[in-house]
C-alpha cells in the first residue's frame, strides 16, 4: 500500500516546530550548567510535534529542518556540520523510537522516546568527535556524566511533551487538528 | 509484540548506546603521549601535552584537577557560564619557574586546526581569563573574556597541545 503523503498543513505545523525549537534554543536560557539541559525544552518540542503529526518521518522532519535552520544560524560548537546532524539526528532518534513505542499518551513512554531521541544527539557528537581525533573523555567519567545527562534531560523533556499533548488533547485541539487534515 | 515488550526493547537500546559509546571511548583512550625519548615524561590518556621549545616536559591530565582554583565567567556574547581552570594555574603546576612576559603560548586543536596564539603576560593577567572550560563531550575548550578570545569563532575546541616557546627578551 503506498504510504500518503503529508499534507500542507502537516509540512506547516512541523516547519513551526523546527522553527521553535531553534528558536528555543536562541532565547531560552537556563542556569543549569549540565551537558544537555537544553533537552528540556528541545524534546519536548519533538514529542508534541510527533504527537500532533503521528506519522513516521515527522520526527525526522523537525530535525532536518532544524538543523538547517541552525546550521545556516551558525549555532553550535562544533561547526554547521555537527550542529545540522545533531538536530537531524534528535528527530531520526526520536522517530525511530516512536515507531517502536507508539503510544504517545503513556508518560513513561514519552520519556523513553525523549531519551532516545536525545541520545541521538549525544551519539553523533561523540561520534563527529572520535572521527575528527579530537580527544574526547578529559574527565574519565566526564563522558559518562554526560551521557546520564542527556538521559536525565531528554527524559524530563519527553515527560513534558507528553504532559502538553495530554493539555491539548482536553483542550480540542486534536479534533481541530482532524477537521485540518 | 506487548507493549511491555517494546518498552524493554528501548530500555536495552539506551543501555546499549551509553555501554557502546562510553566502551569505545575508554578503548580509544588507551594511547599515550610521550615516553619515547629518554627523559621525556608520558602524558596520561586524555591528557593535553605542555611542550617548551619542541620538549614535551608534562601533561595537563584530569589528575591535576584537584590542585587547581575553578574560574567561571559570563560570556559577553551569549551570556553562557564558561567554568573551569585557568590556563596560567595550569601552566604554574607545571613549569618551575613563571615563563618570562613574552614567552608564546600557543594552544591547539589539531582535529579543528584551531589554534590560539598568547603571550605569558596576557596568560597572566587575571582579568583575561584565559580558560579552559570542559565541553559537553569531555573536551576542554579555551575561552576568555579578552577580545581576541571572547568570541565562540575564536575559541580553541578540542585542545589537544600547549606549546611554549620561550622569547629572548
Amino acid at each position: 500500500m503506498k504510504a500518503r503523503p503529508f499534507s500542507t498543513f502537516q509540512f506547516i505545523l512541523l516547519a513551526l516546530f523546527a522553527g521553535l525549537i531553534v528558536a528555543a534554543k536562541i532565547a531560552l536560557k537556563t542556569p543549569i550548567r549540565l551537558p544537555g539541559h537544553s533537552g528540556l525544552f528541545w524534546m519536548a518540542l519533538v514529542i508534541v510535534a510527533v504527537g500532533l503529526v503521528p506519522r513516521a518521518g515527522a520526527g525526522s522532519l523537525v530535525g532536518l529542518t532544524s538543523g538547517i535552520l541552525a546550521g545556516f544560524l551558525g549555532m553550535g560548537d562544533f561547526g554547521a556540520l555537527d550542529t545540522f546532524l545533531s538536530y537531524t539526528a534528535v528527530g531520526v532518534a526520536a522517530d525511530l523510537a516512536f515507531m517502536l513505542l507508539r503510544n504517545l499518551d503513556n508518560l513513561v513512554i514519552c520519556a523513553l522516546v525523549g531519551i532516545i531521541g536525545h541520545l541521538g544527539k549525544f551519539a553523533v557528537k561523540w561520534a563527529l568527535g572520535a572521527a575528527t581525533g579530537a580527544p574526547l573523555g578529559f574527565i574519565s567519567l566526564g563522558l559518562a556524566g554526560s551521557f546520564a545527562s542527556y538521559v536525565l534531560f531528554g527524559a524530563l523533556g519527553g515527560v513534558l511533551g507528553g504532559l502538553t499533548l495530554k493539555a491539548l488533547r482536553r483542550a480540542g485541539f486534536f479534533a481541530y487538528l482532524a477537521e485540518r487534515r | 509484540m506487548s507493549q511491555r515488550t517494546r518498552i524493554l526493547i528501548a530500555v536495552a537500546a539506551i543501555v546499549l548506546i551509553g555501554a557502546a559509546i562510553i566502551g569505545l571511548e575508554m578503548l580509544r583512550g588507551r594511547s599515550v603521549t610521550g615516553g619515547a625519548i629518554a627523559g621525556e615524561p608520558t602524558v596520561a590518556p586524555g591528557g593535553v601535552p605542555i611542550y617548551v621549545d619542541g620538549r614535551l616536559v608534562a601533561g595537563f591530565t584530569p589528575a591535576d584537577l584537584s590542585q587547581l582554583a575553578e574560574a567561571s565567567f559570563a560570556d559577553a556574547a551569549e551570556g553562557v557560564v564558561q567554568e573551569g581552570w585557568l590556563l596560567s594555574d595550569i601552566l604554574r603546576l607545571h613549569l618551575k619557574t613563571d615563563p618570562g612576559p613574552a614567552t608564546q603560548i600557543t594552544v591547539s586543536s589539531s582535529s579543528r586546526q584551531k589554534s590560539a596564539v598568547l603571550t605569558w603576560d596576557e596568560v597572566a593577567d587575571p582579568a583575561n581569563q584565559i580558560m579552559f572550560d570542559l565541553s559537553n563531550r569531555s573536551t576542554l575548550k579555551l575561552v576568555s573574556v579578552m577580545p581576541a578570545l571572547d568570541e565562540r569563532e575564536e575559541w580553541v575546541q578540542d585542545t589537544d597541545r600547549i606549546d611554549i616557546t620561550t622569547v629572548d627578551p
